[in-house]
C-alpha cells in the first residue's frame, strides 16, 4: 500500500494534477479573484450568458427583498414546472424543483407544497441559509427537461456534462449521472457516477463509482461504453463560446442537454474538482500538453 | 516580476541573516550543553538567628542537602558574622550535617546557607512483587522509640491491611491508601505511629512514621526521607516522605500529597532517618526562615541568567528573564508559528482536512493542561455531544449566526455543569473543561454537525478522525519540551517559518493523500 508513497520522486514524471498544482498553476494565473463572483453567483453567470446569447435556462425571476417574493411569484406561477435556487448555494444546498400536478397542486420531491411553503423556502434563501448567512437572492428558473437518451441508461434525475476549459479550449470532459444510491444527485461525492468521455469521437467511456470502472451504469442494463453523445459538436461549440465569454480562463462548465432545446449550460465553476482524471483514466498534464 | 524578484532578495536575505544570527549562538550553546536536563531550578536560603546564652559551647546544627540522580545542588555559600567562631561539616552516615558552635556569651549571630537547587521530576515503577532484598541494614526493618513496628495496634493494622492483597505491590497499595486518607492536619508536636492511629489525624511527620511502621511490621525496609518543598515563598515548614527499598532501590511514597512512587521536580532531599532538620543546645533564643525563589533557566544549558543575557546575537531572554509577559504566554507566542507551519506541512503535503485551519494547533495547546489521552476523549465527546444537540437546530431551519450562538451557549452550559459535577464529586477530569477555547470548540462541533448533515455521517466521521490526528501530531511535536526553551534563544527560527512557508506556498507536489486517491492513474501511469 505504501509503495506508491516511497517510490522515488512520483511527482516529476507523474501526468496526475494535485490540488497544489491545481491551484498554483491553473486557478491563481487564470482566475483573477475578482471575476469569482461572476462563476459563484448564478444570477451573475446567467447575466453574462444572457449578453452572450449563450443557450441557458430561461430566467422566470430573481427575487432579492422578501416584499417581492409575491409580486414575482404570480409571475411564475403560470409556468407548469420550475427551479428554485440560491443564487450563491454551495453543494446544491436549497435547490427546490416545482411541478404542477394533474391537479393544478405544486409537487417537490414527490410531494405536494403549498404556495406557503414555497414563499418560506424563497425567504430563508433570501436570509441566507443556504449560502452561509450572507443575504442571498433566489433565482427562478425554466426546468430543464433532460434528453431521453439519459433515460436510457438511468432514468431519475438530472445528468450533467463537465467540460473543463484552459484558455477557451475544451481539455477533458465527463458525464455524471445520478444513481439508486444517490437521491437524484449528479455529484461524485453523493455516490453519483461519472462517465468518461472520449472528446475527439463524442464518444462515452467507462463508468467510474469511485471504486471500480464498468461499462454499465451500475443501476442499468445498457452499455455505456461507446454509446456517441447527442449534440457532442453543439456541447464543445457551447463550452468554447462559455469560455470566451468570462474573464475566467480555466473552468469547469456544467452543461444538461435539454429534449427540447438541447445542450443549455447550467453554471460554471472557478475551482472545479479533479476526479475528473480519474473518471477518464487520464492525468491532466497530459491533456495540456497535447493542447499547447 | 520585478516584485517577485524583490521578494525572492528579500526572503534570501532573511535566511542569511537568521542564519548567521543563530550561528553566532550555536558554539556558546554546543559547549553549554546540560545533559542532566533540571526542570525546575530554586535559589534556596537557609536563615539562621540566634543569641547566645551564659552557657558557653552553643552548637547549631542542621542537614545539608548533596547531589544525587535527580537533583543537583550548587553554587554553596555560608556566611557568618565575622565573630562566629567556626563552623564545620560532619558526615553522618549518608547524610550531611552543618555545624557552627561558639564560645561567645550574649551575643547575636545570624547565619545565611544559601545554594542553588536543580530538579527533575522522577518516577519509579512498583514490580508487582518483591525480591529479597539482599544485605539490608538492619535499621530499616527494626522499630524505634517513635516508629513503633512492633506494636500490637500496627501490627493488628498491619494484618487488616494485607487482607485481600494478592502481591507486594498490592500491600504497599493498602498501606498507601490507608495512609493517604489520613486526615492531615498542622500538628507541631511530635506524633508517633501509634498516636497517628489513635488520633486519626496527622501532618507529614506523623503519617510517615505509621507508613514506616506497617512497612517494618511486614517485613519491608522503610526509612523516613526530610526535605523542603520548594516555592517562591518564605517559609519554616520543612517536608518528611517515605521511602522502601524495593528491589535495591529506594522508592519514594509521599502520603500527604498524593505521590505514590514518584517524587516532583520541586521536592529538595536532604537527609535520611527520622531527624529533625534543625538542631540546636537548648535554651537559646532561636529563629530561623527558608527562603526560596524560583530561577529561570534553560533546561539543556549548563547557563546562569546572566550568562544566557551575555549570549552573542539576539535572544529573548531578556523577557523572560525580567517576567515582562508571563512565561506561558510567551510560550504560546512563539510556538503558534511553529504550528502553523505544521498544520501548513498536514494540509498541502499530506493533505489532511480538518475542521478549521488552526483548530489542531490550539486543541493540542489545550492538551498540554488536560492531559493527552484525558484530554482527547473530553474534545471529541463534547463536539459530538454539542454536534448531537445541535441537530434539531438544524433541523429547524434556523439562520446561521444565531444557531451558532445557540450551540455557543450549549457549550458553556456542559462545560459549567461538567466542572461542577467535577468539583462536587471530586473527578479531576472534568474539571479540567475550561482549559478548551470555547469558541474554536463550539465552532468544531458546528462544522461537525453541519458535516453530518452535507455529507453524511461516514464523511464527518472521517474528517473528525483527520483533525484528531493532526491534533496528535501537532500535540507530539509542541509539547517537546525543550521547543519553547530553542525558540527563546533563537528567535530568529520565527523569521525561517516566513521562509519555509514561502517555499511551501509554491510547492505543487502530488499531497500524500491524493497519492491514494488517484493510486489507478499513478499505477497505470507507472505500467505504460
Amino acid at each position: 500500500m505504501f509503495s506508491i508513497l516511497f517510490t522515488k520522486k512520483p511527482n516529476t514524471y507523474s501526468k496526475v494534477i494535485g490540488l497544489n498544482e491545481r491551484n498554483i498553476n491553473l486557478i491563481y494565473p487564470n482566475n483573477p479573484k475578482k471575476h469569482y463572483a461572476l462563476a459563484d453567483d448564478k444570477v451573475l453567470t446567467k447575466e453574462v450568458l444572457h449578453q452572450n446569447n449563450i443557450a441557458c435556462a430561461k430566467t422566470y425571476a430573481v427575487i432579492e427583498y422578501n416584499s417581492d417574493i409575491k409580486k414575482a411569484w404570480d409571475l411564475c406561477k403560470q409556468h407548469p414546472a420550475m427551479a428554485i435556487k440560491p443564487a450563491n448555494g454551495c453543494g446544491g444546498g436549497g435547490i427546490k424543483i416545482l411541478k404542477k400536478n394533474a391537479h393544478g397542486n405544486w409537487e417537490s420531491s414527490g410531494k405536494t407544497i403549498s404556495e406557503r411553503e414555497i414563499f418560506q423556502h424563497m425567504a430563508s434563501i433570501i436570509m441566507g441559509f443556504f449560502s452561509l448567512g450572507s443575504h442571498d437572492r433566489v433565482l427562478v428558473e425554466e426546468c430543464i427537461e433532460p434528453h431521453p437518451f439519459f433515460h436510457e441508461i438511468y432514468p431519475v434525475g438530472v445528468p450533467d456534462f463537465r467540460v473543463i476549459t484552459l484558455h477557451h479550449r475544451p481539455l477533458m470532459g465527463m458525464l455524471r449521472m445520478p444513481t439508486n444510491k444517490s437521491d437524484g444527485k449528479a455529484n461524485l461525492h453523493q455516490n453519483g457516477v461519472g462517465i468518461g468521455v472520449d472528446m475527439k469521437e463524442g464518444r462515452l467511456l467507462e463508468v467510474y463509482d469511485g471504486r471500480r470502472y464498468m461499462n454499465h451504469h451500475p443501476d442499468s442494463d445498457f452499455l455505456v461504453y461507446g454509446a456517441p453523445i447527442p449534440y457532442w459538436k453543439e456541447i464543445l461549440e457551447i463550452s468554447v463560446a462559455t469560455a470566451k465569454a468570462f474573464p475566467l480562463n480555466y473552468l469547469g462548465i456544467d452543461i444538461v442537454i435539454d429534449a427540447n432545446k438541447g445542450p443549455q449550460i447550467m453554471e460554471i465553476n472557478v475551482r472545479p474538482g479533479l476526479g475528473i482524471q480519474l473518471v477518464n483514466k487520464m492525468g491532466l498534464k497530459e491533456v495540456i500538453a497535447q493542447a499547447i | 516580476m520585478t516584485l517577485k524578484t524583490n521578494l525572492k532578495t528579500a526572503l534570501f536575505l532573511l535566511t542569511i541573516l537568521a542564519i548567521i544570527s543563530i550561528g553566532f549562538k550555536i558554539p556558546p550553546v554546543f559547549q553549554n550543553y546540560d545533559n542532566f536536563n533540571s526542570a525546575r531550578v530554586y535559589q534556596v536560603n537557609y536563615r539562621f538567628f540566634f543569641k547566645s546564652t551564659d552557657t558557653t559551647n552553643i552548637s547549631l546544627k542542621t542537614y545539608v542537602p548533596k547531589s544525587n540522580s535527580r537533583q543537583r545542588i550548587s553554587k554553596e555559600q555560608i556566611i557568618n558574622d565575622n565573630d562566629l567562631s567556626f563552623l564545620k561539616r560532619v558526615e553522618q552516615k549518608e547524610n550531611t550535617r552543618a555545624i557552627w558552635s561558639i564560645k561567645d556569651k550574649n551575643a547575636y549571630h545570624s547565619i545565611d546557607y544559601s545554594f542553588t537547587f536543580e530538579g527533575k521530576e522522577k518516577w519509579f515503577v512498583v514490580p508487582k512483587t518483591f525480591s529479597k532484598p539482599t544485605h539490608v541494614s538492619k535499621e530499616y526493618l527494626s522499630p524505634t522509640a517513635n516508629i513503633q513496628s512492633d506494636n500490637t495496634l500496627v501490627d493488628n493494622l498491619a494484618k487488616e491491611l494485607v487482607k485481600g492483597a494478592k502481591n507486594d505491590k498490592e500491600v504497599i497499595q493498602n498501606i498507601y491508601d490507608y495512609i493517604y486518607a489520613i486526615p492531615s492536619a498542622p500538628i507541631i508536636t511530635l506524633t508517633d505511629a501509634v498516636t497517628t492511629i489513635l488520633q486519626k489525624k496527622a501532618s507529614c511527620n506523623g503519617k510517615s512514621r505509621l507508613f514506616v511502621a506497617l512497612c517494618r511490621n511486614l517485613g519491608y525496609p522503610a526509612r523516613i526521607k526530610g526535605g523542603i518543598i520548594l516555592e517562591t515563598i518564605t517559609k519554616r515548614t520543612s517536608h518528611a516522605w517515605v521511602e522502601l527499598l524495593i528491589n535495591d532501590t529506594w522508592v519514594p511514597f509521599d502520603g500527604l500529597n498524593n505521590h505514590f512512587a514518584y517524587l516532583p521536580a520541586n521536592y529538595l532531599e536532604i537527609y535520611q532517618g527520622d531527624q529533625s532538620l534543625i538542631t540546636h543546645t537548648a535554651g537559646i533564643q532561636f529563629d530561623y526562615i527558608y527562603e526560596m525563589n524560583k530561577l529561570h533557566h534553560v533546561s539543556f544549558l549548563k547557563m546562569s541568567s546572566q550568562e544566557l543575557h551575555n549570549l552573542p546575537g539576539f535572544s529573548l531572554w531578556n523577557l523572560v528573564d525580567k517576567d515582562i509577559i508571563s512565561l506561558s504566554s510567551l510560550y504560546l507566542l512563539l510556538l503558534l508559528p511553529i504550528g502553523g507551519l505544521l498544520v501548513a506541512l498536514l494540509r498541502n503535503i499530506i493533505g489532511l482536512k480538518t475542521f478549521g485551519v488552526f483548530l489542531p494547533v490550539l486543541i493540542a495547546f489545550s492538551l498540554s493542561h488536560t492531559g493527552f489521552v484525558s484530554g482527547m476523549v473530553i474534545f471529541v465527546s463534547l463536539i459530538v455531544l454539542i454536534g448531537l444537540i445541535s441537530y434539531p437546530f438544524d433541523k429547524m431551519g434556523l439562520l446561521y449566526t444565531p444557531k451558532l450562538v445557540i450551540s455557543l451557549t450549549i457549550m458553556v452550559c456542559v462545560i459549567l455543569i461538567a466542572t461542577h459535577l467535577g468539583i462536587q464529586n471530586n473527578i479531576q477530569w472534568l474539571t479540567k473543561l475550561t482549559f478548551f477555547p470555547i469558541i474554536i470548540l463550539t465552532i468544531s462541533a458546528e462544522r461537525f454537525s453541519r458535516a453530518t448533515v452535507e455529507d453524511g455521517y461516514l464523511r464527518a466521521i472521517d474528517k473528525l478522525f483527520q483533525t484528531l490526528i493532526a491534533t496528535t501530531i501537532s500535540y507530539l511535536i509542541l509539547s517537546w519540551s525543550w521547543l519553547p526553551s530553542i525558540l527563546i534563544l533563537f528567535p530568529e527560527l520565527i523569521l525561517l517559518v516566513i521562509v519555509f512557508a514561502a517555499f511551501l506556498g509554491r510547492y505543487i507536489g502530488i499531497r500524500w493523500v491524493e497519492l491514494f486517491r488517484f493510486k489507478p492513474l499513478l499505477l497505470s501511469e507507472r505500467n505504460i
